[in-house]
């Protein structure tokens, strides 16, 4: 008999580690949860791969790929590894200047300012200097270098950042100070392979945070790839990227910088592959979990990505998808602050103790409490594998609140309710205000535990017309490692008027780049014509200090100077209202390389008799009509077709959907939960 | 009016998120670039009286300007009557104005015909007219030359905009496009904020918001209340003094006295010297703005800003100084330098009263240099060290108090000027010593490749050292030369204006910041650690 093969995406969170899996013949989907380990995140991988193979005995791995906060969390911990820096001689002091302000105006101390993540007595001038044309005012003194390994030696340091002036322009020096230095240390990130992109301490900082993280990331990548190996499934080792899009264990080891946002981008691919099958192309994700609330927009089917980003703190250049994090989630606890006001977190109670009606000690009213005492959420049975909830607990705290603002129970719970979800329409206006775009055009795709709970409110309060509530929406991250795409992106600054350039001169300036990714693709055993390359420009007109990234279509029209122009014109009127006659200036060239992913279509549901989901009506409270008994569903019996009309209540293992009045609930031919708004 | 707890969250989370939102529709629609990278603006709504109720990510710099624009304005139009689509803009410095490129833009929101409240957006032009391009004139002597001022002027009713005063203004400002843009972006940003607050007041009812603006209010007085009670009752006196005003060569003085009187305080500038001749004059609403700042910052930094946060406190300043100058003179650096040396007299003052909060004095100067070559004009803001506190050592290299503008990277200007920087780093030996020392300096070298070019400075603290404090030492002074350590080196003065050759090199290095505590009780591993890393010379 031949062995199943199986495709692999784990997701390692805090409290669960998430499995989703496709066997690649028949294209057949396995996904379950079990505890991750805490402090161990490597156990939660090995772990997740051993339970699979107690559901599929024999079975074999071809592909592993991974979302994993190691990196991230090594940097919030401060974790990362002794690193010395390099640069040019006058300006070992850019990691510290930064760009000279400040994070709190009205804190003398600034205490949430981040330290440089090299100290000044580990940071080294060598003598060299190129110019802003890539041309060498002063050759680097290569006979001095002996003296600088031992002066680095020295401080202890296991990993060396080197960023010169002006390398995105003339790489040799940095070249050359790796080869010297790797012979003497393990861990040597130079900042033209990381971020070969103007602006001075932007790239320094994101090499040395890059460098920090190498032996690290190198140790748990190494640590995975020998237990995958024992258990004799084999499989190649993924990690997912912050750009959504994952790469080789071997890059990862090079590049860990890029695994930073890599559970959350993971989300994200998995909404924007789920919207590309339904044919919606405008969508904004929205992840609620236990203490805070992930959202992006997709637009056009490409999830929005951001070129820059903080990380504890550090201002880093790589590309990410652009989520905005809010500390509000389901753990939210209700307060009241010094003047007697009624606010709802950004404290959480987190997993532990949990909300009060987890039982686990917790006294303080969440929001998951209040939704429990509006009738939202299971009264009985166990959540989330284990937790068996109690509903006095979260009415006891509830009315507590209620009592010390002389309010009924009910309207408590509403009010908890209501206060949260003002703390998320907050975020959610400014994700889409602050890039131009208009909700009425998208629709809210709800996932983590309590999204689907929200989701309906929300849209309403937005004008969104439509809700998404995806299949495998408690495993969704996981789906997202198995249908991400690998994908590399790459940045190269070029200077030049746009108008000067032909065709031909722009096609020249891609090539070095193209072949670059090529090259690196080819390594890891990719063809070149199993790449997909899409090429985009940043612009600017002359005098402007910021940049707007326009993508180009394939070439030879894409690198056509005049098509290109018109194509800036057009975003900067939508973005800014305006376009001006003034010549365009280009700053960077930005490719993304990928290899698309086989993902088999998902299975349709079986057809099934619609009615076969009701399993029980409870008491639930609106705003609009108060408290009325609901018909209550359980997902997985919902057949393709079906309609419900709110208010209603959707129940399956991980996740609760409310159906609100007026709305109205259809499952598609997936099991996709399709929620119109009025 | 009694307004339930839950309305009063989702109200106030409306309303903050109309003056974030504000903020975003302004960066998009207006001549984007300034804004973006500098950060130069500011957007508010203020109730039906005027008062501050909300304000988007502020800037230090227009705290007291933005709670008293709207006042000013209503006080100005007396019995004319505002209707909605009105539109004013105005720079004036009679109506909160700071200098004359900070343009407001005015709009009364109406709901169910009663006047409900204001939305304002306040922008950095980056030309308003004068003498030289950019409006900034080091050697203004009348503020005539800085610009042109608008009173408060209806550019749009609900019929459209005003052609012909629209006219006047842009036939009297350069970049005429780039105008015409910032305006309709400023009244773009204050519509839609209209626009939302009416669907709010809709809602829940423009009585029920204007109690909960009332309740806005009352929270963050409460709360500064607290923090002045908080602070030991007293009569303090502090002084500090600016370098000169770049025509005379002597100092000017400010004088305040801070009575801390349970939870009220004055702040009375009286004593402080006369109007200058040069462009270090400011207005009384930057003195509040400073005011703000400086009680904010050390009495407590995290109540939300309102008009609410400034009821504890009474400003005076007497008429003819240089805090508030009779009309004509010039203004255009005392928005960021003097109103630097008013936040340093009231810490001076206030040290002896809250000295586990105050600091010494940092570099306290926005540290400006302007080179103009044939085709470029090259603008840059330097920061410095701060002053020591009680139990930290000062920043290095920071925008100090009310500024936060940042710096423009060596290889971007290298992108855009004709410049190699020959140097970007910290100026060790620069803080003053103490049992904590100061934040150090920043040294910048610039070499000029090609073509003569134009010089000019507006930096403070090239005489005048920042202060140590309780036995700890000043931190060095600015200091400005061309070709150091060279036969032709010579020094620039802090309000400069000369010219430069190609092959000149310009290094300036900004001040260290005051040490706090007597040098001698500085822990030896501190000292050790400032040796490590190279900080002390």
């Amino acid at each position: 008999m031949e062995r199943a093969i199986f495709r692999v995406g784990i997701d390692v969170g805090g409290t669960f580690t998430d499995v989703a899996a496709y066997e690649t013949a028949s294209g057949q989907l396995i996904s379950f949860k079990i505890p991750s380990t805490p402090g161990q995140l490597a156990g939660g991988v090995v772990a997740a791969v051993a339970h699979l193979g107690t559901l599929a005995p024999g079975a074999a791995l071809a592909d592993v790929i991974h979302g994993t906060t190691v990196a991230t969390n090594a940097l919030i911990e401060g974790r990362g590894a002794p690193t010395a820096l390099v640069t040019t001689a006058g300006f070992r002091d850019v990691l510290e200047i930064a760009r000279q302000s400040r994070l709190h105006l009205y804190h003398p101390r600034d205490p949430d300012r981040p330290l440089p993540l090299v100290p000044r007595r580990r940071r080294f001038e060598v003598q060299e200097r190129v110019n802003i044309r890539g041309e060498v005012l002063v050759p680097l003194r290569v006979d001095a270098l002996p003296a600088l390994v031992e002066q680095v030696r020295a401080t202890g340091a296991v990993a060396v950042a080197v960023c010169l002036l002006h390398s995105y322009r003339y790489a040799e020096h940095e070249r050359l100070l790796k080869s010297v230095l790797g012979e003497a240390f393990p861990h040597v990130s130079i900042s033209s392979e990381i971020n070969a992109e103007f602006r001075e301490y932007e790239r320094t900082n994101t090499t040395v945070v890059n460098a920090t993280l190498m032996p690290l990331v190198r140790d748990y990548v190494r640590y995975l790839e020998r237990e995958l190996g024992s258990q004799g499934l084999g499989g190649r080792l993924h990690i997912v990227q912050s750009n959504g899009g994952m790469m080789t264990s071997g890059t990862a080891q090079h590049k860990p910088i890029n695994t930073i946002m890599s559970g959350p981008a993971a989300g994200v691919a998995a909404a924007r592959h789920l919207m590309r099958r339904l044919g919606l192309p405008n969508a904004v994700t929205f992840d609620m979990g236990g203490t805070s609330t992930d959202v992006c927009v997709i637009h056009q089917g490409q999830a929005t990505i951001t070129a820059e980003r903080q990380i504890a703190g550090q201002p880093v250049r790589l590309s990410s998808v652009n989520i905005e994090s809010i500390g509000a989630g389901g753990g939210s606890l209700a307060w009241t602050d010094d003047v007697g006001a009624l606010k709802v977190g950004p404290q959480s109670a987190g997993a532990s103790p949990g909300p009060a009606c987890y039982g686990q000690g917790g006294t303080e009213a969440t929001v998951t409490d209040a939704n429990l005492v509006l009738g939202y959420l299971a009264p009985e049975g166990v959540w989330g594998g284990s937790i068996r909830v109690q509903p006095r607990l979260a009415v006891d705290a509830v009315a507590r609140v209620g009592e010390r603002f002389g309010l009924p129970l009910r309207r408590a719970a509403e009010g908890i309710v209501d206060i949260a979800n003002s703390n998320m329409l907050r975020a959610l206006r400014l994700v889409s205000v602050q890039r131009g775009f208009d909700l009425r055009d998208f629709v809210l795709v709800p996932f983590g535990g309590a999204g689907p709970v929200h989701a309906g409110r929300l849209a309403r309060e937005l004008n969104v017309r439509r809700v998404v509530v995806p299949v495998l929406s408690g495993v969704f991250s996981a789906y997202g490692c198995l249908v991400s795409e690998l994908r590399y992106d790459r940045v190269q600054t070029f200077f030049s008027r746009l108008d000067r350039e032909t065709p031909a001169t722009l096609a020249a300036a891609f090539r070095a780049v193209e072949r670059q990714a090529l090259d690196e693709l080819h390594a890891e055993g990719y063809a070149p014509e199993a790449v997909h390359l899409r090429r985009s420009l940043d612009l600017r007109y002359v005098g402007q200090t910021y940049e707007l990234e326009v993508p180009l279509v394939a070439p030879p029209d894409g690198l056509d100077p005049q098509r290109i122009r018109r194509a800036f014109d057009a975003l900067h009127e939508q973005q800014y209202a305006y376009a001006t006659a003034q010549p365009v200036e280009c700053v960077n060239l930005r490719l993304s390389a990928t290899i698309p992913t086989a993902v088999p279509e998902p299975s349709p549901l079986p057809d099934g008799r619609p009615g076969r989901a009701l399993v029980g009506r409870r008491r639930a409270s609106f705003k609009e009509c108060g408290a009325i008994d609901v018909a209550v569903y359980e997902r997985t019996c919902l057949a393709p077709g079906e309609e419900l009309r709110g208010p209603a209540v959707v129940e399956e293992a991980w996740s609760t959907t409310v159906v609100y009045p007026g709305q109205v609930l259809t499952v598609d031919r997936y099991g996709n939960l399709h929620i119109t708004v009025q | 009016m009694d307004i339930d707890p839950i309305t009063l969250e989702v109200a106030r989370n409306a309303i903050y998120s109309i003056a974030e939102e504000m903020r975003f529709i302004m960066m998009r629609t207006a001549h984007a670039p300034l804004f973006k990278e500098a950060g130069d603006l500011s957007c508010a709504l203020t109730d039906a009286e005027g008062r501050l109720v909300a304000q988007g990510r502020d800037h230090p710099i227009h705290l007291g300007v933005m709670s008293s624009t709207v006042k000013e304005f209503l006080r100005w139009m007396g019995d004319t009557p505002l209707a909605p689509g009105d539109v004013y803009f105005t720079n004036a410095l009679t109506i909160g104005g700071n200098h004359l490129p900070d343009v407001k833009a005015i709009k009364p929101i109406f709901v169910g015909g009663q006047l409900l409240a204001f939305s304002v957006v306040l922008a950095h032009w980056p030309d308003t007219g004068g003498s030289v391009p950019g409006s900034y004139n080091t050697k203004a002597r009348e503020i005539y030359q800085e610009g042109l001022q608008m009173p408060p002027l209806r550019l749009f009713t609900a019929a459209g905009a005003d052609r012909t005063l629209m006219e006047l203004i842009l036939l009297n400002v350069r970049g005429r496009e780039q105008r015409e843009g910032d305006i309709y972006g400023q009244r773009a940003a204050c519509e839609v904020a209209a626009r939302r607050v009416e669907e709010v007041a809709q809602r829940y009812g423009a009585d029920v918001l204007r109690g909960c603006f009332a309740r806005f209010l009352e929270e963050s007085e409460l709360r500064m209340r607290a923090a002045v009670a908080a602070v030991p009752d007293g009569v303090y006196h502090g002084e500090d003094c600016m370098d000169h005003d770049g025509i005379g060569g002597r100092p000017y003085r400010i004088a305040v006295t801070v009575t801390v009187r349970g939870d009220v305080s004055t702040f009375d500038f009286g004593g402080s010297d006369p109007q200058a001749e040069g462009p270090i004059n400011t207005t009384r609403f930057v003195v509040q703005s400073a005011v703000y700042y400086a009680a904010k910052s050390l009495f407590q930094p995290d109540i939300p800003t309102n008009d609410g946060c400034y009821r504890p406190f009474d400003v005076l300043v007497p008429e003819g100084c240089l805090l508030n100058p009779r009309p004509g003179a010039p203004v255009v650096g005392g928005n960021h330098e003097t109103s630097r040396r008013v936040v340093d007299a009231i810490y001076r003052a206030l040290a002896p009263a809250v000295p586990d909060r105050v600091t010494a004095a940092g570099h306290g100067s926005g540290g400006v240099v302007i080179i103009a070559g044939p085709s470029y004009v090259f603008y840059e803001a330097h920061g410095g060290g701060h002053g020591a506190g009680a139990t930290w050592d000062g920043l290095s290299a920071r925008q100090t108090t009310l500024g936060n503008i940042m710096n423009t990277p060596v290889e971007a200007m290298e992108a855009s000027f004709p410049f190699v920087i020959e140097r970007y780093e910290l100026r060790p030996g620069s803080a003053g010593a103490g049992r904590q020392r100061g934040g150090l300096g920043l040294r910048r070298a610039i070499r000029l490749l090609d073509d003569r070019a134009q010089l000019t400075t507006m930096i403070e603290r090239t005489v005048i050292a920042p202060w140590g404090l309780f036995g700890g030492e000043p931190g060095r002074c600015v200091r400005i030369r061309v070709n150091a350590g060279r036969p032709d080196e010579r020094e620039v003065s802090g309000k400069a204006n000369c010219s430069l050759q190609a092959g000149d090199v310009l290094l300036l290095e900004t001040a260290g910041g005051g040490g706090y505590g007597p040098p001698g009780e500085r822990s030896a591993e501190l000292e050790a650690a400032d040796r490590q890393e190279g900080y002390v010379e």
